[in-house]
């Protein structure tokens, strides 16, 4: 990696500009309230914990979010808080005061995947079903699909929501009349999805450690493959410029500008230690990219010079959660083995 | 700080035990009995939404079967999604269970559920299939033979089959059912039941599937005329061969084979002698997902030669013979690797 930080250097963002602990259980997800006010970590015991960006010295609180069960997928809200969805059925919403609110319950079911867009509207993944509800909690509409969702996306202005699952996805929008997706078919199983800023291409990581995308515009297929390991992690650039993604030993990036990502190779980040990359996540205004590595280590990566600026050492459990705020000031992360840690990047 | 030794290391993979067996057999009922039995043990449950009894046990998770095909166009190759996307979840809270057990149901086809343990990388890396353990009504399963071929396929596919009813037939005819098991897999330690009852240590914690477990597993070798009663479509052939094997000849040999008869192969398992090599080499295949390795040395005495059997539909036991024994090395092995 990056010459000379050695790994007391690889930690010196996190040591002096962050805040850290111990969790005790898996880091599911992170994501950083759209007001500014909390980032919420949710856990594999069914808690979740909520830091405070901006007062480091500040007690993380513990939110009895599923007491019953696990989280299993957590988002930023519409307006403020976290959006969690649990093993015991339940669509819980955490506000920025800690208070756990049951959005909804799906009897026996997992809330495997959850998704909310600014505009007002939440999604939650149950089984088959993917449940759209209002900015209010209350039901929109239930959308099936041929077999369980692997993952869920909006789009950028939230009008349209796309989920994976077996031998494609599905396209709705959000306030159609009549409720029939465009599907988007291609052999095997999808998981992680994600719409491009512009709403021209849909990309899904699948079962056989390849990508697949589609353009829009004209169905046409994309194929992206030679992962050594299963991509469970992609998202885009600000601008849609760059699809960064996990599953290599570095951070793969397909351009999607000059015609690519067809017939381009990917370039590719913060490689060289052999060491899966298990998490990325993209600034959300510059061309930077966050990493989380199997080992542990979590970097930032500048695209156009290919600077790497490590934020946590190794040896913390293979990093399972990764998040931005909305300014791009502060980086949230967790790992499996429950460490979790909070970074203030605001320049000073 | 930062010593990388303190980085936690990979933890102990979570033991899966695969119950199937047909509707009415008597699996919900061994089911019960290994969760309320005070073994000290927490197990998280994946039982199908039509469960034929409620089971009682604090993590249940309902599954919808979802089978999948792989993506190179092979029909056999097929994996469980629903699987792969609950173990995923159930890892994110494995303080909360010792153990994980999964219930098919009564139509199930068992192999993409053995394929899942081999096919998907997180499933591997945090759990090891234990046993399939098939449940069998003593009375029915000559009928059940007759017209599923689901239940040769959970017969074929079973570490352990768990022969229940026994209280409903005669000695004649549980020897006759025993005997109708052996003949598709001579593997399977067959446990007699009434009501299910078996001791749970018989049934988990067997680590039945892994390579270390396949030696002690002898079979029960069949006499060579056994092979040719046709009363099930789902036979096995065992082959045993003296010189030691040329590795490169057995992996063409068992890859081509896999390639072009993996659908009708159901199960291979075999302990191989290679050539100039002190341990043995242990080989496991469900259709054409393969795995081995090398496993502990031979033992003082014991005769070195490899062996090999097939379970499966349609074998040419002519051809595989052939096949197997064009895989021996041509002469002692080579100088330098030589033991003496
Ligand atoms: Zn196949």
């Amino acid at each position: 990696m990056s010459g000379g930080a050695g790994i007391e250097g690889a930690d010196f963002l996190l040591q002096a500009r962050g805040r850290s602990a111990e969790l005790g259980a898996w880091v599911v997800g992170v994501a950083f309230g759209r007001e500014g006010r909390v980032c919420a970590f949710g856990l594999g015991d069914g808690t979740v914990r909520l830091a405070a960006p901006g007062a480091p010295a500040e007690e993380w609180r513990s939110v009895a979010a599923h007491p019953a069960g696990a989280c299993l997928a957590l988002c930023a809200d519409v307006r403020d808080g976290a959006l969690s969805g649990g093993d015991d059925g339940r669509l819980v919403r955490i506000a920025p005061d800690g208070t756990a609110e049951e959005l909804a319950r799906y009897g026996s079911r997992w809330v495997e995947h959850v998704a909310a867009h600014e505009s007002g509207v939440r999604a939650a993944a149950v089984g088959r079903t993917v449940h759209l509800l209002d900015a209010a909690g209350r039901a929109l509409k239930s959308l099936a699909h041929p077999s369980s969702v692997g993952g869920v996306a909006f789009d950028a202005r939230g009008k349209r929501v796309a989920a994976s699952h077996y031998n494609g996805c599905s396209l709705w929008f959000v306030a159609a009349k009549e409720d029939k997706p465009r599907l988007l078919e291609w052999k095997g199983s999808h998981g992680a999805i994600a719409i491009s800023p512009d709403g021209t291409h849909v990309v899904t990581a699948m079962q056989e450690n390849a990508l697949h995308g589609w353009r829009l515009a004209d169905g046409q297929h994309m194929r992206m493959s030679g992962y050594p390991a299963k991509t469970k992690s992609l998202c885009f650039t600000a601008r849609g410029r760059w699809l960064a993604t996990s599953g290599a030993e570095s951070v793969v990036l397909w351009p999607f500008f000059g015609g690519g990502p067809m017939g381009k190779a990917p370039t590719e980040l913060a490689g060289g230690d052999g060491v899966p990359c298990t998490a990325v996540a993209c600034h959300p205004q510059q061309e930077v990219v966050a990493a989380g590595f199997a080992d542990g280590l979590v970097a930032i990566a500048e695209i156009a010079s290919g600077r790497v600026l490590p934020v946590a050492a190794p040896g913390r459990g293979p990093v399972s959660a990764l998040a931005w705020n909305a300014a791009g000031t502060a980086l949230a992360f967790g790992t499996e083995t429950g460490f979790a840690g909070l970074v203030d990047l605001s320049k000073r | 700080m930062s010593d990388p030794t303190n980085a936690p290391g990979p933890r102990a993979q979570i033991p899966v035990t695969v119950l199937t067996g047909y509707l009415g057999a008597g699996k919900t009922t061994l089911l019960n009995r290994i969760l309320t039995e005070n073994h000290g043990r927490r197990f998280a449950v994946v039982i199908n939404e039509f469960g034929e009894l409620g089971v009682d046990n604090d993590l249940v998770v309902d599954a919808d079967e979802e089978v999948f095909e792989m993506n190179n166009g092979c029909i056999c190759c097929t994996v469980r999604g629903d699987l792969i996307r609950i173990i995923g979840g159930l890892m994110k809270r494995r303080d909360r269970f010792d153990g994980i057990i999964v219930e098919t149901t009564g139509l199930a086809d068992p192999a993409p559920v053995a394929q899942t343990f081999f096919a998907d990388e997180d499933v591997r890396r945090a759990t090891k299939l234990d046993a399939i353990v098939t449940v069998v009504d003593a009375r029915h399963l000559p009928a059940r033979l007759a017209d599923s071929p689901e239940a040769e396929e959970q017969i074929a596919f079973a570490d352990i089959v768990v022969l229940n009813k026994m209280d409903l037939v005669t000695p004649e005819e549980a020897a006759e059912v025993e005997r109708r098991i052996r003949a598709i897999n001579p593997w399977a330690e067959i446990r007699r039941a009434v009501r299910a009852a078996v001791p749970i240590e018989s049934v988990i914690g067997r680590d039945a599937f892994s390579l270390e477990r396949i030696l002690e597993r002898e079979p029960e070798f069949l006499a060579e005329g056994n092979e040719h009663e046709h009363d099930s479509d789902v036979v096995s052939v065992s082959l045993e061969v003296e010189r030691p094997l040329d590795p490169e000849r057995f992996n063409a040999w068992i890859t081509q084979l896999l390639a072009t008869k993996g659908q009708d192969l159901l199960r291979t398992k075999g302990i191989l002698h290679y050539a100039g090599e002190d341990r043995r080499f242990a080989f496991q295949a469900v259709h054409m997902l393969a795995d081995g390795d090398f496993i502990g040395p031979w033992r003082e005495g014991e005769p070195r030669r490899s062996r090999i059997v097939f379970i499966g539909r349609d074998l040419n036991r002519p051809a595989l013979r052939r096949g197997f024994e064009a895989c021996q090395a041509e002469a002692p092995a080579a100088a330098g690797t030589d033991r003496t």
